[in-house]
């Protein structure tokens, strides 16, 4: 068996590093491509060879680094990760045809930076060790700054501090918190360890109610700002439309937060001094999320900024799936991930389509785009419809999962979270309407459609759109065996 | 008659050091070259000849002299820092007519530093330490035409000789209220100083010494200047070996001999460690001269190195020994670094020939001298504590056991401060890498490159197996408690 966990580090490193000596834009590219082919075939490999009905670690490998900090080289998939390896080891290489034809400065930094992050996001999700989570944790956060402080917008400089500056204290605290779990744990047992679910395990054993809070809060709210949820979230709007399409997207892609939130802080929260309270503030967090992101998404006037804040309103469907705490909520808040990653991806794709033809974002100064582009507006429709929640697509599934069963424990903020259906709705197909129908806006003059690179990977992901959503069953239960060895941990505890 | 093998390092250093001395003047300018190889080979002998003796203790002398791990590991930073100068070094001295000189003082320095490593007496350590300052004054000062080199030598001789009075003050009082100057000894009758008022004064007078050397604020004003002043292998050898000096002769000082005055002196570090950490970092920010930023950042770390007193757990002694290594691999290749810049643009004769390591002789230099931006860019990632460099590991073991010891308070400062330190690291690589060029590519001295690489190998090594060095820094920590 190839040792894959390791192999979907390796592999995008090793390309990104031959990337950045490349001398042309097609070299680049066509490097960064076949670099992300590689991966894809190994995830494909791992998916294949995975076992959906067990919620264990597999293709495990560890190797000793620091014993005398306790500190492994420890790797791993399971139903948590594995989803979310797929996600982006399916978009990266449409991400990179996407902008195949793009003409920019240093394509062979901008490709680099692109298989950078996606070894980064991927040593995050297989990480099974606190040292190692937290090394790849920081390395994404390298390729995003770049990304939007040199190919971004006019406000790059500021958005790309910002984000830089908000996040990255954020994993500060975090860390604070891994150290306080790593010298309790310590204290406790005697032996230094950072493995993640000796860690997690030995949480419940500490005395202090405090200690157990502390560290649990400094944790997750490295994962929330890092989401993000509200009212951690103000990097975002300017970080996600300063970027360029590729940056968006890898934004879009950036599912650490939430992989977090069920890796390490949902076992840990029904050992914390007052699960019900942390429930409580979860589940306010994320159905406010919900309803603030479709308010403000409802007045932008910028198309870009319109879908970022439509993100954090799809995210806050994870951190309240999480907080319902019943299996397909769960199961729920994990697809919205899966499922969020590729509507937004084609989100992202088609308003980066649209400035690069019209020079535009402003939703007022576009009008009738459909006429002039078609092709964009068949798929860029698929995807809207999909973030609004259309049966049949993957952003039915996941959102109908988490208010349907958050229900059981959290009716109050389902309903509250119920209220932003509607304005999701409404914003979206307001923009639509204003954008791509209606009459040409004559002023724009002459414009093309996508290309046909655009047409084929803005397509795949469509499609793959559709057929999770009708079959999610490839990648939901996966999701369902973990969610179920979660809950009934929590269960158990009697939250 | 004493087994002279024990210190067989510190001979290899001293002897090669006259031997550079006497045949300097006998070599024509050109012939003067092969001395700084020489110089190299004879450093890289006494680190060999340390490394082999990791493990043995001896006391000599009438036990003045301890040979333990914490000496052993500290002989190691200033041999490191010493192999790294010298290597450099051989490029600036080139057809130089004071080659002898030069090799000689930094021997010299180094045996002073070995020695006061070892020190296990408060007279010898005195010597010692004024034998490596006085080599260094002289290094700071070598470069006799240039106002700025000489006015940071002034400086620095100035607040040195003040310092050394101070300290040898200091002493003056402990050995009048305990009667000895043995550092076992001042430990066994340290209730003597403890119950006098007169251990208090002798504190502050030590602490006042020390910290000189170490550069805490508020005894840093030479700093900025020396270092920003002296030909950069100097200040390479000043910020990499020669605070580390005053970190080992702090540690040995007050956390054996001085273990009774705890309180009082632990107190004084928490207030000198947050203090300069905050202050280095703040003002590192608006430099535009990289050798001063290179400076004020290397006040913020002594800052973070100090926390190992305030802590005092045997977790955080051994990351602020492991931190001494790994910031002497950091700061000697960062100033080797800003000396291969400095060369480019004075030979070049382009640019800001005033001010040769302003931050705009580093735009692109990704493209001018690829080697050293490359080397640059791991030196300051790792001293913003990026992984997986030195750095990285150093902060994780001290920061974290400031947290092990419930100061979670110090923890968010020095986390809070090592954030804000990224801004102006990372500024540094955005102009070697993300600004043109303004000039052509510069083809790199062989002597600049292989320091460079050396340095970069420790740090990395240190980052990525880290676990050979803590062993040895768990070793040097034992002796302490």
């Amino acid at each position: 068996m190839l040792p894959v966990a390791s192999l979907l580090i390796l592999v995008p490193l090793i390309f990104a590093a031959v990337t950045f000596f490349t001398k042309t834009k097609e070299q680049a590219a066509g490097l960064g491509f076949l670099g992300s082919l590689v991966t894809l075939g190994l995830t494909l490999y791992a998916y294949l060879n995975f076992d959906s009905s067990t919620a264990a670690m597999q293709f495990f490998e560890s190797i000793e680094w620091i014993p005398s900090l306790g500190v492994n080289y420890s790797v791993g998939i399971d139903g948590i990760s594995m989803p979310l390896i797929l996600l982006i080891s399916i978009v990266i290489p449409f991400l990179i045809l996407y902008s195949w034809k793009e003409d920019r400065e240093a394509p062979n930094r901008f490709y680099g930076l692109i298989l950078t992050m996606q070894a980064a996001v991927i040593g995050v999700f297989v990480a099974l060790d606190f040292l190692v989570f937290y090394i790849f944790w920081e390395l994404t956060l390298i390729p995003l700054f770049f990304m939007v402080n040199i190919w971004g917008g006019e406000k790059r400089v500021h958005a790309s501090y910002k984000f830089f500056i908000y996040t990255h204290v954020a994993s500060l605290v975090m860390l604070l918190g891994i150290f306080g779990l790593f010298y309790a744990s310590w204290q406790q047992t005697g032996v230094p360890t950072f493995d993640i679910r000796e860690l997690v395990t030995q949480f419940q054993f500490f005395e202090s109610s405090l200690l157990r809070d502390a560290i649990f809060l400094s944790i997750i709210f490295g994962f929330l700002a890092k989401m993000p949820a509200f009212p951690f979230h103000s990097w975002l709007p300017d970080a996600y439309s300063e970027a360029p399409t590729a940056g968006s997207v890898l934004f879009v892609l950036l599912k650490i937060g939430g992989y977090g939130l069920f890796r390490i802080s949902l076992p840990m929260l029904p050992n914390t001094g007052n699960p019900n309270l942390m429930i409580t503030i979860l589940g306010f967090l994320g159905s406010f999320s919900i309803l603030y992101g479709a308010l403000v998404a409802l007045r932008q006037k910028d198309l870009k900024r319109m879908i970022a804040y439509s993100s954090l309103s799809h995210m806050g469907f994870v951190t309240l799936g999480a907080a319902g705490l019943v299996t397909l909520s769960v199961s729920g808040a994990m697809f919205q991930q899966f499922s969020h990653g590729l509507i937004m991806s084609i989100l992202f794709m088609s308003a980066g389509a649209i400035q690069t033809s019209t020079g535009t974002r402003i939703i007022n100064n576009l009008g009738g785009l459909a006429k002039k582009m078609p092709k964009l507006t068949v798929v860029m429709m698929v995807g809207f419809m999909a973030s609004l929640g259309l049966p049949g697509l993957t952003g039915f599934i996941a959102e109908f999962l988490v208010l349907t069963f958050s229900y059981v424990n959290l009716p109050g903020f389902v309903l509250f979270a119920l209220l932003a259906i509607v304005i999701t709705a409404g914003y979206h197909l307001w923009a639509m309407q204003r954008a791509m129908f209606g009459v040409y806006n004559e002023k724009l003059g002459d414009i093309s459609d996508i290309n046909s690179l655009q047409v084929f990977s803005m397509g795949v992901i469509a499609i793959l759109v559709i057929y999770f959503g009708w079959n999610p069953n490839p990648v939901l239960n996966m999701m369902i065996t973990n969610s179920e060895a979660i809950v009934s941990l929590a269960a158990a505890l009697g939250v | 008659m004493e087994n002279l093998m024990f210190l067989a390092p510190e001979l290899a250093v001293v002897v090669t050091g006259l031997i550079v001395l006497l045949i300097g003047v006998f070599m024509s300018p050109q012939a003067k070259n092969v001395l700084g190889y020489l110089a190299t080979l004879g450093v890289l002998a006494a680190l060999a000849l340390t490394i082999q003796s990791f493990g043995t203790e001896a006391t000599m002398f009438f036990g003045t002299l301890s040979i333990d791990a914490l000496s052993q590991f500290f002989k190691l930073v200033f041999l490191a820092v010493s192999l790294i100068v010298s290597l450099a070094s051989i490029k600036y001295n080139e057809n130089s007519d004071h080659t002898e000189e030069f090799y000689s003082l930094v021997l010299f320095a180094t045996f002073g530093m070995m020695v006061v490593a070892s020190a296990n007496d408060l007279i010898l350590l005195f010597c010692a330490f004024e034998l490596a300052s006085l080599a260094t004054f002289a290094l700071a000062g070598f470069e006799k035409k240039n106002a700025r080199s000489l006015e940071g030598a002034m400086k620095y001789f100035i607040i040195g000789a003040i310092s050394s009075a101070l300290m040898l003050f200091g002493i003056s009082y402990v050995y009048g209220a305990t009667g000895t100057t043995s550092i076992p000894m001042i430990a066994e009758n340290a209730t003597l100083l403890a119950e006098n008022p007169i251990g208090l004064v002798a504190v502050v007078l030590l602490i006042a010494g020390f910290g000189f050397k170490m550069a805490l604020v508020p005894f840093y004003m030479w700093a900025p200047d020396a270092y920003q002043g002296s030909p950069s292998v100097v200040s390479s050898l000043l910020a990499a070996g020669s605070k580390k000096m005053g970190f080992v002769a702090a540690f040995r000082v007050f956390i054996v001999a001085l273990a009774a005055l705890q309180p009082d002196w632990q107190f004084a570090f928490t207030l000198l460690a947050v203090v300069t950490m905050t202050f280095g970092n703040v003002v590192a920010v608006s430099q535009t001269s990289v050798k001063r930023m290179l400076a004020y950042s290397s006040l913020a770390q002594a800052g973070y190195i100090a926390m190992a007193f305030v802590v005092m757990t045997p977790m955080a002694l051994t990351g602020g020994i492991f931190y001494t290594l790994a910031h002497a691999f950091m700061k000697a290749g960062a100033f080797i670094a800003a000396g291969a810049v400095v060369w480019m643009i004075t030979s070049q004769k382009t640019g800001n020939l005033d001010i040769p390591d302003h931050l705009d002789s580093f735009r692109g230099l990704g493209k001018r001298m690829p080697l050293a931006a490359l080397s640059m860019t791991v030196f300051v990632f790792a001293l913003a504590g990026i992984p997986p460099t030195a750095g990285f590991m150093a902060k994780l073991v001290l920061f974290s056991s400031t947290i092990q010891a419930g100061m979670t308070w110090l923890a968010v400062i020095a986390i809070l401060n090592s954030a804000l330190s990224l801004f102006y690291y990372a500024r540094l690589v955005r102009y070697m890498y993300f600004l043109p060029p303004e000039g052509k590519k510069i083809g790199m001295p062989f002597p600049y490159a292989a320091a460079l690489l050396l340095a970069v190998a420790g740090v990395l090594a240190m980052g990525i197996w880290p676990e050979p060095f803590m062993q040895w820094a768990m070793d040097a920590a034992q002796v302490l408690i």
